[in-house]
């Protein structure tokens, strides 16, 4: 292509191609521009911290694995069991997939593409294998990725070489990422409506649970098994990707059939994700991902308050609101928080067995049940001009905001509890410790969702000279921290079981040992609680006091 | 004679919210149609399902022919939306360029050379239009939409943001349409263009409260919400 039709130029005016060579050459010049305007340094500079930030924790959490190897009879267990139960993660993507593809997933187009593309007298097949091909790419490295490093994890405490490990993982990952993207593009083509969806992918969850409990052969047994191909290796696990990869062929080739409503309704939604994504906004990325599904709040909440006649103070009509606003989740959220309270309770088992980084992962997703349960806090910060209209201190309101859902919270907390006392295997020993870490568990955890909440509060005591003169390598720092801190106030409530295990260890109460953990825990929320309150006014003082510092300053310069 | 635009059965609901009661319509070829009605009566909701970018809940739309959506019902409509989107990394020309091509068009640039001409554009042509001014941006939908051959022109809001230059080369580009045999369709809230057309077609609520010429019509009492 000259340089003439690159910047568009009017002087180019010999014919070329139409149709689909058209499209090529419309890519191919989105595609010069992108990297004619793309910033090298910045672009290198988010590889660095990436590399830096994320190789980093990748390393510590290796090589704080350094438990015994497990012993034979635990190893037994895990080479007879270990495919239903790896299966389930499988069986899990696939539902995730199945369910996606049926509300629009998997594909994303820009909003023009859809309208000068799509609506083109073009084959949508051919127009449509780049995105999918695109979609597909990026989900097999992402599944690869996340597998390789399990599996690496998982080789330093079962049988067989780290290399091994890492490659089983990363085929594991990846077969699982390409059987999400293959039921996504099959419910999304074949236009299977919602609740089939829901119930196909419920069976196979089922199915794979039952295979799991009882040791029956289960549909996602195949591709659980490939993960333990660092320690043996079964030639017939081959089955489950070259089902997968049928999936996908199948899907890729009922791409004619992909509806151009949800496309557009995906477009505008997928554009404002991956800024989110761009700027580390976690809550705005789930916040999205929430309006992808489709999952709006009820009409009508499943339980009426009844109306309050007369005045309500401060805290019992935020109070009052919460519970409108809580009362208001769609049923799937409900299910979706318990589901993550339930893997919360599985993975401190898991801690408790020996795998301490475990913990991480409880408060990873105990943050991210933070942000499902915060919602009226989020709506208070969303719309941050209400408040800040109010003759009430902001940080009073916000405070107050945290009551309903830590309420909320309390059943998750139950459920949390019970799910690692039957992953610790019912001992009647484990259930009172589990009660009693459950609850301020997961409550704790949920802090790091309200500290990333609040941190996005508008600030308007805050001027834009203070960003303006942030020296470049503060603000990747300052980014970084943005994003870790919310992580690191959950994990300290979640290391707690730390102290169980310890005290279960040494032949110590584990109950007195789970009861100063609770406290330890709960001496954290309150001090969120306190920050959350104040956090505004000590802005203003520390504000101030600089202010007053700067006069001062110019006072002496101007005296001088 | 094949209908230029035939609806049959054609329904459509968000969840319990009914937004086109079942609709059969035909419009013949080369008719000239306006659809009006109160906000939220359902004409952007029918042109967006006969554009094939919207999803029936029931019922078929049917271009030229052909069902909404295939290659040659895409290769007979065009569709200018009430709010145009544009790629933030090509120019207004490069637009034009590859719409006119995407379409079949090799000699896109003479007729893009025109239109800009008469949108009076010409002098943003190498700007990216993500850029422009609601009325701006609203020419350069026209112009991305007439650019290209077609046999039916669907148009939703096309006044909306347009300055008096803008709306007279608008109806002219319509009535020069017209003329060579184009069948349009427009959405609209101008209740002054009713008078041009042929047609007149009115939505309340989701279904067709008038069809007939606009000379018959209180075209004010039509677009009232019931």
């Amino acid at each position: 292509m000259t340089d003439a039709a690159v910047s568009g130029a009017p002087a180019d005016t010999a014919p070329k191609a139409t149709g689909l060579g058209a499209l090529r050459d419309l890519r191919r010049t989105r595609q010069l521009h992108r990297l004619g305007n793309l910033d090298w340094f910045d672009a290198a500079y988010r590889v660095y911290l990436f590399g830096g930030f994320g190789g980093g924790a990748i390393l510590w959490i290796s090589s704080s694995v350094k438990d015994a190897p497990l012993d034979d009879n635990v190893a037994a267990d895990v080479l007879s069991r270990g495919p239903a139960v790896l299966g389930l993660v499988v069986a899990l993507a696939f539902m995730a997939g199945i369910r996606g593809g049926a509300q629009g997933g998997p594909i994303a187009l820009e909003a023009a593409d859809v309208a000068h593309v799509m609506l083109a007298p073009v084959d949508r097949l051919r127009a449509l294998l780049r995105p999918a091909y695109q979609r597909l790419r990026s989900a097999l490295f992402a599944g690869a990725m996340a597998g390789a490093i399990v599996g690496q994890l998982a080789g330093r405490r079962l049988p067989g070489d780290l290399f091994p490990w890492f490659c089983a993982g990363a085929l594991y990952g990846a077969n699982a990422a390409g059987l999400w993207v293959a039921a996504a593009l099959l419910a999304h083509t074949l236009r299977l409506p919602r609740w089939l969806a829901t119930l196909v992918g419920l069976a196979g969850v089922g199915w794979q649970a039952a295979a799991v409990a009882w040791s029956v052969p289960g549909p996602f047994n195949l591709d659980g098994s490939l993960a333990l191909w660092g320690w043996r290796v079964h030639t017939v696990d081959l089955l489950a990707v070259g089902c997968t990869v049928l999936l996908l062929v199948a899907g890729l080739a009922l791409l004619r059939r992909i509806s151009l409503d949800a496309l557009a309704r995906r477009s505008a939604l997928v554009a404002q994700l991956r800024f989110a994504v761009t700027m580390q906004d976690l809550r705005t990325v789930i916040l999205l991902r929430r309006q992808l599904n489709q999952e709006v709040p009820r009409q009508r909440p499943h339980v009426r308050l009844r109306r309050h006649a007369g005045p309500l103070g401060l805290t019992a009509s935020i109070w009052r609101r919460g519970w409108h606003g809580l009362l208001r989740f769609p049923l799937p959220r409900f299910v979706r928080m318990a589901s993550l309270a339930a893997a919360m309770g599985v993975l401190q088992a898991m801690v408790v067995r020996g795998t301490t980084p475990a913990f991480l992962g409880t408060a990873i997703l105990g943050f991210v049940l933070g942000l499902e349960a915060m919602e009226p806090l989020s709506q208070e910060v969303d719309q941050a001009d209400r408040a800040d209209a109010l003759p009430v201190e902001r940080g009073e309101i916000m405070a107050r905001h945290l009551l309903a859902p830590a309420v909320l919270l309390v059943p998750f907390g139950f459920i949390a509890a019970f799910a690692a006392w039957f992953t610790l295997g019912a001992r009647s020993d484990a259930l009172a410790p589990a009660l009693i870490l459950g609850v301020p568990t997961l409550i704790g955890a949920a802090c790091g969702g309200v500290v990333s909440i609040v941190k996005d509060m508008p600030d308007p005591t805050s001027g834009a000279t203070q960003q303006a003169f942030m020296p470049p390598e503060m603000v990747g720092f300052s980014t970084a921290i943005r994003i870790v801190w919310p992580i690191v106030v959950s994990a300290l409530t979640t290391c707690t079981v730390l102290l169980v295990r310890s005290a279960d260890r040494l032949g110590g109460s584990t109950v007195s040992a789970a009861i100063r953990g609770s406290i330890g825990i709960m001496l954290v929320a309150l001090l969120v609680y306190q920050w959350v309150r104040v956090r505004d006014r000590m802005r203003r003082k520390i504000r101030a006091f600089m202010d007053e510092g700067r006069s001062y300053q110019s006072q002496q310069r101007s005296s001088a | 004679m094949t209908a230029a635009l035939k609806t049959v059965q054609l329904t459509k609901d968000y969840g319990d919210r009914p937004a086109l009661e079942p609709l059969d319509l035909e419009v013949g070829e080369g008719q000239h149609v306006a659809l009006v009605g109160h906000n939220g009566s359902g004409k952007t909701t029918l042109l967006r399902m006969a554009a094939g970018l919207l999803d029936a809940s029931d019922g078929d739309v049917w271009i030229m022919g052909h069902k909404s959506g295939t290659i040659e019902a895409r290769r007979s409509l065009s569709w200018l939306s009430d709010t145009p989107t544009f790629y933030d990394d090509l120019s207004l020309w490069e637009h034009l360029e590859y719409v006119g091509r995407l379409h079949g068009v090799a000699q896109w640039h003479t007729k893009a050379e025109e239109l800009l001409e008469r949108l009076q554009l010409s002098n943003r042509r190498d700007d990216i239009p993500t850029t422009f001014s609601r009325g701006l941006r609203q020419k350069a939908a026209i112009a991305l939409g007439m650019v290209r051959p077609f046999d039916v022109l669907l148009v939703d809001e096309p006044f909306v943001g347009l300055d008096s230059n803008g709306k007279t080369t608008l109806l002219e580009l319509l009535d020069e349409s017209a003329a060579v045999g184009a069948t349009l369709l427009v959405a609209t809230h101008e209740l002054a263009f009713v008078g041009r057309v042929g047609r007149l077609l009115a939505l309340r609520d989701g279904a067709i409260v008038y069809d007939g010429p606009p000379a018959d019509a209180d075209v004010h009492s039509l677009v009232l919400p019931s």
